[in-house]
Protein backbone atom coordinates (compact mmCIF):
# COMPACT_ATOMS: atom_id res chain seq x y z
CA UNK A 1 0.00 0.00 0.00
CA UNK A 2 1.12 3.37 -0.87
CA UNK A 3 2.00 5.59 1.66
CA UNK A 4 1.82 10.03 1.94
CA UNK A 5 3.34 12.43 4.23
CA UNK A 6 1.60 13.62 6.77
CA UNK A 7 2.20 16.55 9.21
CA UNK A 8 0.04 18.05 11.90
CA UNK A 9 0.97 21.26 13.13
CA UNK A 10 0.24 23.29 15.95
CA UNK A 11 0.62 26.90 17.20
CA UNK A 12 3.61 25.53 19.87
CA UNK A 13 5.28 22.87 16.95
CA UNK A 14 5.08 19.82 14.92
CA UNK A 15 3.07 16.82 16.55
CA UNK A 16 3.42 14.36 14.10
CA UNK A 17 5.48 14.37 10.71
CA UNK A 18 6.00 11.09 9.16
CA UNK A 19 4.96 8.39 6.50
CA UNK A 20 1.21 7.32 6.78
CA UNK A 21 -0.46 4.49 5.43
CA UNK A 22 -4.20 6.31 6.19
CA UNK A 23 -5.56 9.56 8.02
CA UNK A 24 -9.17 9.49 9.54
CA UNK A 25 -10.37 13.48 9.81
CA UNK A 26 -13.15 14.59 11.58
CA UNK A 27 -14.48 17.15 8.72
CA UNK A 28 -17.04 19.32 9.20
CA UNK A 29 -19.74 17.39 7.71
CA UNK A 30 -18.46 14.05 9.03
CA UNK A 31 -15.56 11.67 9.22
CA UNK A 32 -13.90 10.99 6.01
CA UNK A 33 -10.49 8.85 5.38
CA UNK A 34 -7.96 9.92 3.03
CA UNK A 35 -5.48 7.16 1.76
CA UNK A 36 -2.63 8.02 -0.46
CA UNK A 37 -3.39 9.94 -3.88
CA UNK A 38 -6.11 11.28 -3.06
CA UNK A 39 -7.81 14.64 -4.99
CA UNK A 40 -6.83 18.00 -4.06
CA UNK A 41 -8.98 19.23 -1.26
CA UNK A 42 -9.26 21.92 1.58
CA UNK A 43 -11.71 21.54 4.53
CA UNK A 44 -12.44 22.66 8.02
CA UNK A 45 -12.32 20.03 10.72
CA UNK A 46 -14.07 19.98 14.67
CA UNK A 47 -13.28 18.82 17.71
CA UNK A 48 -12.47 15.24 17.66
CA UNK A 49 -10.24 12.73 17.01
CA UNK A 50 -7.60 12.23 14.03
CA UNK A 51 -6.71 8.40 13.70
CA UNK A 52 -3.23 7.96 12.05
CA UNK A 53 -2.52 4.47 10.39
CA UNK A 54 1.18 4.20 10.39
CA UNK A 55 3.71 2.71 8.14
CA UNK A 56 3.83 -0.03 10.61
CA UNK A 57 0.40 -0.40 10.69
CA UNK A 58 -0.12 0.79 14.42
CA UNK A 59 -2.84 3.40 14.91
CA UNK A 60 -1.91 6.45 16.55
CA UNK A 61 -4.95 8.73 17.73
CA UNK A 62 -4.35 12.33 18.18
CA UNK A 63 -7.40 14.53 19.70
CA UNK A 64 -8.05 18.33 18.10
CA UNK A 65 -10.05 20.49 19.38
CA UNK A 66 -10.36 22.66 15.43
CA UNK A 67 -8.38 22.41 12.19
CA UNK A 68 -8.16 22.88 8.80
CA UNK A 69 -6.98 20.40 6.48
CA UNK A 70 -5.10 20.32 3.16
CA UNK A 71 -5.09 17.02 1.15
CA UNK A 72 -3.22 16.94 -2.30
CA UNK A 73 -1.95 13.49 -4.28
CA UNK A 74 1.58 13.28 -2.00
CA UNK A 75 0.81 15.11 1.42
CA UNK A 76 -1.61 15.95 4.00
CA UNK A 77 -1.56 19.16 5.81
CA UNK A 78 -3.32 19.47 9.25
CA UNK A 79 -3.00 22.99 11.24
CA UNK A 80 -4.60 22.40 14.35
CA UNK A 81 -5.06 24.55 17.15
CA UNK A 82 -5.13 22.06 20.53
CA UNK A 83 -4.04 18.87 20.06
CA UNK A 84 -3.18 15.84 22.03
CA UNK A 85 -1.05 12.70 20.62
CA UNK A 86 -2.33 9.83 22.69
CA UNK A 87 1.07 7.87 23.00
CA UNK A 88 3.87 7.24 24.95
CA UNK A 89 6.30 4.81 26.08
CA UNK A 90 5.44 3.74 29.31
CA UNK A 91 1.65 3.15 30.77
CA UNK A 92 2.45 6.20 32.95
CA UNK A 93 2.68 8.05 29.72
CA UNK A 94 -0.24 6.87 28.00
CA UNK A 95 -1.76 8.40 30.67
CA UNK A 96 -0.02 11.33 31.77
CA UNK A 97 -1.41 12.05 27.57
CA UNK A 98 -5.10 10.44 28.50
CA UNK A 99 -5.44 13.14 31.08
CA UNK A 100 -4.01 15.99 29.00
CA UNK A 101 -6.80 14.89 26.37
CA UNK A 102 -9.61 14.90 28.93
CA UNK A 103 -8.43 18.43 30.05
CA UNK A 104 -8.81 19.34 26.54
CA UNK A 105 -12.42 17.77 25.10
CA UNK A 106 -13.53 19.73 29.03
CA UNK A 107 -12.10 23.47 27.46
CA UNK A 108 -13.84 21.86 24.19
CA UNK A 109 -17.08 21.31 26.12
CA UNK A 110 -17.19 24.48 27.61
CA UNK A 111 -17.04 25.94 24.59
CA UNK A 112 -20.54 24.92 23.81
CA UNK A 113 -19.50 21.49 20.94
CA UNK A 114 -21.30 18.64 21.47
CA UNK A 115 -18.94 15.46 21.54
CA UNK A 116 -19.92 12.96 22.84
CA UNK A 117 -18.14 10.47 21.34
CA UNK A 118 -14.70 11.84 21.48
CA UNK A 119 -14.28 10.48 25.46
CA UNK A 120 -15.07 6.72 24.29
CA UNK A 121 -12.44 6.98 21.35
CA UNK A 122 -9.77 8.39 23.17
CA UNK A 123 -10.73 5.55 25.66
CA UNK A 124 -10.51 2.80 22.97
CA UNK A 125 -6.78 4.72 21.66
CA UNK A 126 -5.12 4.52 25.13
CA UNK A 127 -6.33 0.82 25.58
CA UNK A 128 -5.26 -0.51 22.55
CA UNK A 129 -1.45 1.04 23.67
CA UNK A 130 -1.60 -0.62 26.83
CA UNK B 1 40.18 63.62 48.73
CA UNK B 2 37.54 60.91 49.81
CA UNK B 3 38.32 58.91 52.80
CA UNK B 4 39.53 55.59 52.25
CA UNK B 5 36.92 53.82 54.12
CA UNK B 6 34.59 55.47 51.88
CA UNK B 7 36.08 54.25 48.74
CA UNK B 8 36.20 50.83 49.93
CA UNK B 9 32.58 50.43 50.85
CA UNK B 10 32.02 52.56 47.20
CA UNK B 11 34.22 49.82 45.49
CA UNK B 12 32.20 46.95 47.63
CA UNK B 13 28.69 48.00 46.30
CA UNK B 14 29.82 48.51 42.95
CA UNK B 15 31.27 45.26 42.73
CA UNK B 16 28.06 43.65 44.73
CA UNK B 17 25.60 45.12 42.03
CA UNK B 18 28.36 43.78 39.15
CA UNK B 19 27.44 40.62 40.43
CA UNK B 20 23.56 40.98 39.82
CA UNK B 21 24.04 42.33 36.79
CA UNK B 22 26.05 39.42 35.55
CA UNK B 23 23.92 36.98 37.00
CA UNK B 24 21.11 38.73 35.61
CA UNK B 25 22.20 38.47 32.09
CA UNK B 26 22.93 34.78 32.52
CA UNK B 27 19.35 34.05 33.46
CA UNK B 28 18.20 36.21 30.11
CA UNK B 29 20.37 34.07 28.09
CA UNK B 30 19.00 30.85 29.16
CA UNK B 31 15.45 32.27 29.24
CA UNK B 32 16.10 33.90 25.61
CA UNK B 33 17.19 30.37 24.51
CA UNK B 34 13.81 28.88 25.33
CA UNK B 35 11.39 31.89 24.29
CA UNK B 36 13.59 31.66 20.73
CA UNK B 37 13.08 28.13 19.80
CA UNK B 38 9.01 28.42 21.11
CA UNK B 39 8.78 31.17 18.49
CA UNK B 40 10.77 28.84 16.11
CA UNK B 41 9.03 26.21 16.62
CA UNK B 42 5.61 28.09 15.76
CA UNK B 43 6.92 30.40 12.81
CA UNK B 44 5.87 26.88 10.82
CA UNK B 45 2.37 27.30 12.12
CA UNK B 46 2.38 31.09 11.00
CA UNK B 47 4.07 30.02 7.36
CA UNK B 48 1.16 27.39 6.81
CA UNK B 49 -1.61 29.48 8.19
CA UNK B 50 -1.09 32.15 5.94
CA UNK B 51 -0.38 29.96 2.72
CA UNK B 52 -3.85 28.24 3.41
CA UNK B 53 -5.32 31.87 3.99
CA UNK B 54 -3.50 33.47 0.81
CA UNK B 55 -4.50 30.38 -1.53
CA UNK B 56 -8.48 30.83 -0.15
CA UNK B 57 -8.61 34.60 -0.46
CA UNK B 58 -6.50 34.45 -3.91
CA UNK B 59 -9.62 32.59 -5.73
CA UNK B 60 -12.02 34.47 -3.86
CA UNK B 61 -10.71 37.51 -4.75
CA UNK B 62 -9.60 36.45 -8.09
CA UNK B 63 -12.42 34.39 -9.14
CA UNK B 64 -15.57 36.33 -7.81
CA UNK B 65 -16.58 39.94 -9.32
CA UNK B 66 -15.88 42.45 -6.93
CA UNK B 67 -13.94 40.68 -4.80
CA UNK B 68 -14.26 39.15 -1.26
CA UNK B 69 -17.46 39.69 0.18
CA UNK B 70 -16.57 40.31 4.11
CA UNK B 71 -15.90 42.59 6.56
CA UNK B 72 -12.77 40.98 7.49
CA UNK B 73 -11.21 41.86 4.12
CA UNK B 74 -12.61 45.19 3.38
CA UNK B 75 -10.90 48.30 3.91
CA UNK B 76 -12.55 51.32 5.61
CA UNK B 77 -11.85 54.52 4.07
CA UNK B 78 -13.33 56.38 7.62
CA UNK B 79 -12.73 54.75 10.41
CA UNK B 80 -14.53 56.00 13.59
CA UNK B 81 -13.49 53.48 16.68
CA UNK B 82 -9.99 51.76 16.38
CA UNK B 83 -8.10 49.24 18.32
CA UNK B 84 -4.67 49.77 19.26
CA UNK B 85 -3.07 46.64 21.73
CA UNK B 86 0.54 46.69 22.70
CA UNK B 87 2.61 44.38 24.31
CA UNK B 88 5.13 45.30 26.91
CA UNK B 89 7.36 43.71 29.20
CA UNK B 90 6.72 43.28 33.06
CA UNK B 91 9.80 44.01 34.13
CA UNK B 92 11.83 47.18 33.53
CA UNK B 93 16.22 46.43 33.31
CA UNK B 94 16.21 45.65 29.38
CA UNK B 95 17.32 49.04 27.89
CA UNK B 96 15.02 51.18 25.98
CA UNK B 97 12.71 47.66 25.30
CA UNK B 98 9.31 49.19 26.95
CA UNK B 99 9.87 52.74 25.72
CA UNK B 100 10.32 51.87 21.97
CA UNK B 101 6.91 50.35 22.18
CA UNK B 102 5.69 53.36 24.41
CA UNK B 103 6.68 55.57 21.88
CA UNK B 104 5.33 53.97 19.25
CA UNK B 105 2.00 53.62 21.33
CA UNK B 106 1.45 57.58 21.41
CA UNK B 107 2.87 58.19 17.99
CA UNK B 108 -0.26 55.96 16.84
CA UNK B 109 -2.30 57.75 19.50
CA UNK B 110 -1.67 61.29 18.44
CA UNK B 111 -2.17 60.17 15.17
CA UNK B 112 -5.77 58.74 15.07
CA UNK B 113 -6.53 62.11 17.60
CA UNK B 114 -5.86 64.36 14.80
CA UNK B 115 -7.97 62.51 12.19
CA UNK B 116 -10.69 62.75 14.91
CA UNK B 117 -11.16 58.83 15.43
CA UNK B 118 -11.66 57.15 18.68
CA UNK B 119 -8.85 55.20 19.78
CA UNK B 120 -9.62 52.17 21.90
CA UNK B 121 -6.37 51.45 24.38
CA UNK B 122 -5.77 48.06 25.43
CA UNK B 123 -2.38 46.44 26.74
CA UNK B 124 -0.74 43.49 28.05
CA UNK B 125 2.62 44.26 30.15
CA UNK B 126 3.17 45.90 33.51
CA UNK B 127 5.51 48.51 32.20
CA UNK B 128 3.33 49.83 29.58
CA UNK B 129 -0.27 49.53 31.76
CA UNK B 130 1.18 51.34 34.32
CA UNK B 131 2.71 54.31 32.30
CA UNK B 132 -0.68 54.82 30.88
CA UNK B 133 -2.18 54.75 34.24
CA UNK B 134 0.20 56.91 35.32
CA UNK B 135 -0.68 59.49 32.19
CA UNK B 136 -4.30 59.21 32.86
CA UNK B 137 -4.58 57.90 29.28
CA UNK B 138 -8.25 55.10 29.33
CA UNK B 139 -7.31 52.04 28.88
CA UNK B 140 -10.29 49.62 27.58
CA UNK B 141 -8.66 45.91 28.84
CA UNK B 142 -5.40 45.60 30.47
CA UNK B 143 -3.68 42.42 31.73
CA UNK B 144 -0.59 42.17 33.53
CA UNK B 145 0.99 38.73 33.68
CA UNK B 146 0.87 37.50 30.24
CA UNK B 147 3.54 39.03 28.46
CA UNK B 148 6.27 36.90 30.45
CA UNK B 149 4.21 33.83 30.21
CA UNK B 150 2.33 33.50 26.91
CA UNK B 151 -0.64 31.42 27.26
CA UNK B 152 -2.62 30.70 23.53
CA UNK B 153 -5.82 30.51 25.66
CA UNK B 154 -5.79 33.90 27.44
CA UNK B 155 -5.01 35.35 24.61
CA UNK B 156 -7.19 34.21 22.46
CA UNK B 157 -9.60 35.41 24.97
CA UNK B 158 -8.30 38.65 25.40
CA UNK B 159 -8.13 39.15 21.14
CA UNK B 160 -11.83 37.75 21.15
CA UNK B 161 -13.29 41.58 22.09
CA UNK B 162 -11.52 42.51 19.51
CA UNK B 163 -12.82 40.32 16.56
CA UNK B 164 -16.33 40.58 18.22
CA UNK B 165 -16.43 44.04 18.23
CA UNK B 166 -14.64 44.21 14.15
CA UNK B 167 -17.32 42.03 13.67
CA UNK B 168 -20.13 43.90 14.92
CA UNK B 169 -18.60 46.94 13.22
CA UNK B 170 -17.93 48.52 16.55
CA UNK B 171 -14.19 48.66 15.45
CA UNK B 172 -13.16 49.46 12.16
CA UNK B 173 -9.46 48.27 12.65
CA UNK B 174 -7.31 46.74 14.84
CA UNK B 175 -3.93 47.89 15.63
CA UNK B 176 -1.05 45.18 17.17
CA UNK B 177 2.44 47.52 18.48
CA UNK B 178 4.79 45.27 20.04
CA UNK B 179 8.78 45.41 20.28
CA UNK B 180 9.47 41.58 18.54
CA UNK B 181 12.95 39.55 18.17
CA UNK B 182 15.00 39.93 15.48
CA UNK B 183 18.64 38.96 16.64
CA UNK B 184 20.47 38.46 19.28
CA UNK B 185 21.66 41.89 19.35
CA UNK B 186 18.70 44.23 18.04
CA UNK B 187 15.03 44.20 18.76
CA UNK B 188 12.82 45.17 15.86
CA UNK B 189 9.57 47.53 16.43
CA UNK B 190 6.48 45.70 14.61
CA UNK B 191 3.10 47.76 13.98
CA UNK B 192 0.94 45.67 12.72
CA UNK B 193 -2.67 46.23 11.32
CA UNK B 194 -4.07 43.02 11.98
CA UNK B 195 -7.61 43.56 10.78
CA UNK B 196 -8.62 44.37 8.33
CA UNK B 197 -6.62 41.52 6.54
CA UNK B 198 -4.45 43.23 3.96
CA UNK B 199 -5.71 41.69 0.36
CA UNK B 200 -2.95 43.54 -1.63
CA UNK B 201 -0.49 40.31 -0.35
CA UNK B 202 -2.97 37.77 -2.11
CA UNK B 203 -1.67 37.44 -5.24
CA UNK B 204 -3.90 35.94 -8.35
CA UNK B 205 -0.73 34.00 -9.42
CA UNK B 206 0.02 31.83 -7.03
CA UNK B 207 -3.79 30.47 -6.36
CA UNK B 208 -4.26 30.14 -9.91
CA UNK B 209 -1.14 27.41 -9.68
CA UNK B 210 -3.50 25.67 -6.62
CA UNK B 211 -6.93 25.50 -8.85
CA UNK B 212 -6.71 21.74 -8.58
CA UNK B 213 -7.72 22.14 -4.96
CA UNK B 214 -11.51 21.78 -4.47
CA UNK B 215 -13.42 23.17 -2.02
CA UNK B 216 -17.23 23.31 -2.29
CA UNK B 217 -18.10 26.98 -3.03
CA UNK B 218 -20.19 28.08 -0.33
CA UNK B 219 -17.82 26.53 2.03
CA UNK B 220 -14.89 28.69 0.84
CA UNK B 221 -16.28 32.04 2.74
CA UNK B 222 -17.20 30.24 5.74
CA UNK B 223 -13.55 28.21 5.38
CA UNK B 224 -12.23 31.87 4.69
CA UNK B 225 -14.17 33.51 8.01
CA UNK B 226 -13.29 30.77 10.64
CA UNK B 227 -9.71 30.99 9.45
CA UNK B 228 -9.51 34.47 9.94
CA UNK B 229 -10.27 34.26 13.41
CA UNK B 230 -7.64 31.77 14.18
CA UNK B 231 -5.17 34.07 11.85
CA UNK B 232 -6.07 36.88 14.28
CA UNK B 233 -5.84 34.96 17.29
CA UNK B 234 -2.56 33.70 16.55
CA UNK B 235 -0.99 36.86 15.33
CA UNK B 236 -1.76 38.16 19.16
CA UNK B 237 -0.34 35.13 20.39
CA UNK B 238 2.95 35.30 18.07
CA UNK B 239 3.11 39.32 19.11
CA UNK B 240 3.69 37.45 22.81
CA UNK B 241 5.56 35.13 22.08
CA UNK B 242 7.96 37.47 20.20
CA UNK B 243 7.75 40.04 22.47
CA UNK B 244 9.49 37.40 25.28
CA UNK B 245 12.01 36.31 22.91
CA UNK B 246 12.80 40.32 22.28
CA UNK B 247 13.07 41.13 25.68
CA UNK B 248 15.12 38.56 27.30
CA UNK B 249 17.46 39.73 24.24
CA UNK B 250 17.08 43.67 25.04
CA UNK B 251 17.39 42.50 29.10
CA UNK B 252 20.74 40.45 28.17
CA UNK B 253 22.24 43.33 26.15
CA UNK B 254 21.58 45.92 29.02
CA UNK B 255 22.72 43.85 31.35
CA UNK B 256 25.90 43.48 29.68
CA UNK B 257 26.54 46.70 29.26
CA UNK B 258 25.62 47.30 32.99
CA UNK B 259 28.34 44.49 34.04
CA UNK B 260 30.88 46.52 32.17
CA UNK B 261 30.35 49.79 33.09
CA UNK B 262 31.01 48.36 36.69
CA UNK B 263 33.85 46.94 36.00
CA UNK B 264 35.50 50.51 34.64
CA UNK B 265 33.84 51.71 37.71
CA UNK B 266 35.74 49.47 39.92
CA UNK B 267 38.50 49.89 37.74
CA UNK B 268 38.66 53.64 38.38
CA UNK B 269 37.43 53.31 42.11
CA UNK B 270 40.82 51.20 42.85
CA UNK B 271 43.12 54.08 41.14
CA UNK B 272 41.32 56.73 43.28
CA UNK B 273 41.74 54.43 46.63
CA UNK B 274 45.26 53.66 45.76
CA UNK B 275 45.96 57.48 45.22
CA UNK B 276 44.38 58.26 48.42
CA UNK B 277 46.47 55.28 50.27
CA UNK B 278 49.56 56.65 48.88
CA UNK B 279 48.26 60.18 50.35
CA UNK B 280 47.75 59.00 53.58
CA UNK B 281 51.58 57.32 53.81
CA UNK B 282 53.09 60.59 52.82
CA UNK B 283 51.51 62.66 55.01
CA UNK B 284 52.65 59.79 57.99
CA UNK B 285 55.93 60.01 56.89
CA UNK B 286 56.09 63.62 56.72
CA UNK B 287 54.67 63.87 60.40
CA UNK B 288 56.98 61.40 61.61
CA UNK B 289 60.41 63.39 59.75
CA UNK B 290 59.18 67.00 61.00
CA UNK B 291 58.33 64.97 64.36
CA UNK B 292 62.50 63.93 64.40
CA UNK B 293 63.07 67.47 63.22
CA UNK B 294 61.83 69.23 65.69
CA UNK B 295 63.48 67.29 68.30
CA UNK B 296 67.13 67.84 66.84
Amino acid sequence: MDTFKLEIITPNGEIFNDKALSVTLPGEEGEFGVLAHHSSVSTLLEAGVVDIEKEDKTIESVLINWGVVQVDETKVVVLVEGAVAIRGESESAIATALEEAKTLVKSIEDAGQAIASVSAKLENAAQRLI
Amino acid sequence: MANLKDIQRQIKSVSNTQKTTRAMKLVSTAKLRRAEELARRSRLYSDKLNQVIAEIAGRLKCNTVGGIDSRYFEEVDNAHTVDIIFVTADKGLCGGFNIQTIKAVKKLLKEYKDKDVKVRLSGIGKKGVEFFKYNETELFESVIDLSSKPDKKRSDEFIKTSIEDFNDGKVDAVHIIYNGFKNMMTQELHVNRILPVDTEKFDCEASEAQSMLEIEAQDEEKMLNSLVTKYVEYNMYYALIDSVAAEHSARMQAMDTATNNAKDMVKSLNVEFNKARQAAITTELIEIISGVESMK
